[in-house]
């Protein structure tokens, strides 16, 4: 009585500056907030470079999700919202960032920050989100030249991870791992669909499905699925993988196997791709503002 | 008054008869329920929502529904009216040919004249050539205005200029006419330039959708929609009513739903794309919309060929425009930018 449940679907939320850089010596402080259907991103960047970022749950208020982001971005640093010099925002909430100046889609700044996060070579970059999926193609500079979006389901997605990982009971950061134990990849769950996908696990289950085959079963599916993306948009080389889902290692192993294509590796976090291209963008943008002054 | 459901008929037919036609394109928005019970889930929101609208008695006003025989969904809507809902209005269903050389014209001839037979029982009225005469002069002259608002769409914002255009689907001519002269008479352009996009699909529902063009920086400067710009009909030339009306209907831009060829199409859609500059084409299609599905993969193709970006957005009118067509629409204006 009392105790409180476990909640499987929590991911790890974390804030990081860069202790050797004093932001008040950059000429430009700029923001990007990428507030998602599941998660909120924050960068502040000075002078182009990465200087602090957070990453936490989108709360049931967008503007809000976005001022404790960027708040909790600029702990210990000294900073606070208005000394930004220049702040776009992006996401599904992207028009409710109270302290952004412009707002640009998610499409455009995830290609952005696949090309900052992983260089100029990035041509297809498939972001796999909270609520939706899309697969961008993009040029040298990150522009997109063409994008595809999944958005009618939540196949795929972040949320179908959060619905699975509370059903089995089985922390949302495992579950990657746990699908690939498996000796034989198990036949893929029949439906896209999170909940009847969510259905017919139970009923495996009930069978005596171990967890990590039911995982396995899952995750082939869901991989299956943005590959068919994938393959209506035609892949280019390089590839890189963006969003939440870009963690879960069940998916991107099997999306290699699918492909036959090795996704380009980073260090970043690639899940702040967004906030880190809406801060890009609205670098340019204040160095245009003050051009044209 | 008449209830019409999309697309080709004609007004001028309707209005010789003293007959008002108030044009049915869904509506949007409404609860579709009624008229998902007598229809398969694949027909699309136009032909169900008209249905549920009908059974809830929205068309309780109208005397007489007219149904053409635009697509598959259409025919059935016309068939199940008359076979088993029976509404208390008269059904007149419309067959249209697909393709419009002679023997097209010859039949479609046929067909209004079976028409004016049937509003005549209906009404109790005959009117004669010159009485058919004046109707067609009179939504000819409102088709000119129309035409020339479509030329001068700049001096109003693209929602704005939707909205006037689609009076059309509800005025009398005469009104119409008026409508459009005080628009016409306005100095310069109010406003604001975006970028070039040529629309094409069926009717542009939520209309909040054209606000949300404009505000993501986009201007609509021509127009491929299955209740605007496929609508613009010629002048006629024949002195035979019958003849001139059918000439009418069949000399509209390509129109899947007449049967136009798919090279046709592309033809006018980069016709459009190079006279108004437009960056690239948006294809919003109602759910289910065969005519407009069949053709949509090698019209985009074709689009592809010639260097032009595309985008297609799937709706349906019981829904919202949804954060996700937004997205759509905003992420393809920053790509072509």
């Amino acid at each position: 009585m009392g105790e409180k449940k476990r909640e499987f679907w929590r991911w790890t939320e974390y804030n990081w500056h860069n202790p050797d850089v004093n932001p008040k010596d950059a000429e430009a402080i700029t923001g990007g907030v990428d507030v998602g259907a599941v998660s909120t991103q924050a960068v502040i960047m000075t002078d182009g470079a990465l200087y602090a970022l957070a990453s936490m749950r989108t709360g049931s208020d967008s503007p809000d999700s976005a001022r404790n982001a960027m708040n909790w971005a600029m702990e210990d640093s000294g900073l606070a919202i208005d000394d930004l010099h220049y702040t776009v925002g992006t996401g599904y909430g992207r028009v409710n960032v109270p302290f952004a100046q412009r707002a640009i889609t998610e499409i455009a700044c995830h290609a952005r920050g696949a090309n900052f996060i992983y260089g100029p070579s990035v041509r297809t970059v498939l972001d796999m989100g909270g609520q939706d999926c899309k697969a961008i193609h993009c040029d040298e500079k990150g522009k997109v030249t063409a994008f595809l979006m999944n958005d009618k389901c939540a196949a795929g997605t972040g949320r179908g991870m959060e619905v699975f990982a509370d059903l089995l009971s089985v922390p949302i950061e495992e579950m990657g791992d746990m699908s690939l134990d498996v000796e034989k990849e198990p036949p893929m769950v029949s439906s896209t669909c999170v909940v009847f996908a969510k259905s017919e696990a139970v009923g495996l289950l009930r069978e005596g499905w171990p967890k990590s085959k039911v995982l396995a079963a899952y995750h082939a599916a869901m991989a299956h699925r943005v590959v068919n993306l994938l393959d209506r948009i035609g892949m280019e080389k390089e590839f890189a993988i963006t969003g939440g889902i870009s963690k879960n290692t069940g998916i991107v192993t099997r999306l290699k196997r699918e492909l036959g294509v090795e996704p380009l590796a980073t260090e970043y976090d690639a899940q702040i791709a967004g906030a880190i291209g809406a801060a890009l963008f609205a670098q340019d943008l204040l160095l245009k503002q003050r051009n044209e002054i | 008054m008449a209830a019409v459901l999309p697309i080709h008929y004609p007004r001028s037919l309707l209005r010789a008869f003293n007959v008002l036609p108030i044009e049915v394109w869904g509506p949007p928005q409404i609860d579709a329920g009624l008229g998902a019970a007598h229809l398969q889930a694949y027909v699309c929101s136009i032909v169900r929502n008209a249905l549920a609208f009908l059974l809830s008695g929205g068309l309780e006003v109208t005397d007489l529904i007219v149904v053409p025989h635009a697509c598959d969904s259409l025919q059935g809507l016309g068939s199940i009216l008359i076979d088993f809902i029976q509404p208390r209005q008269d059904v007149l269903p419309l067959y249209l040919p697909r393709g419009n050389g002679e023997r097209h014209i010859g039949y479609l001839i046929d067909e209004l004249r079976a028409m004016y037979e049937r509003l005549s029982k209906t009404t109790q009225r005959a009117p004669g050539d010159d009485e058919l005469m004046a109707s067609i002069q009179r939504e000819e002259t409102a088709d000119e205005f129309l035409a020339e608002l479509h030329q001068q769409r700049g001096k109003l914002t693209t929602y704005d200029f939707y909205r006037l255009i689609r009076a059309r689907e509800y005025l009398p001519a005469e009104g119409f006419i008026e409508l459009a002269q005080d628009i016409l008479k306005q100095q310069g352009a109010s406003r604001t330039a975006g970028i070039p996009i040529v629309f094409s699909g069926i009717v542009p529902e939520p209309m909040s959708l054209l606000q949300s063009i404009t505000e993501a920086g986009g201007e609509v400067v021509a127009d491929d929609l299955a209740c605007c710009g496929r609508r613009l009909y010629p002048p006629g030339t024949s002195k035979d009513p019958f003849r001139r009306m059918a000439e009418r209907l069949l000399g509209v831009p390509p129109d899947p739903t007449l049967g136009s060829p798919i090279s046709a199409r592309l033809e006018h859609l980069l016709g459009m794309v190079k006279k108004g500059e437009a960056k690239g084409v948006v294809f919003y299609s109602v759910k289910f919309c065969e005519p407009e599905l069949f053709d949509l993969p090698m019209l985009r193709d074709g689009l592809q060929e010639a260097g032009v970006p595309s985008l297609t957005i799937e709706v349906d009118l019981s829904d919202p425009l949804s954060h996700q067509a937004r997205t759509r629409i905003e992420a393809f204006l920053e790509m072509i930018a």
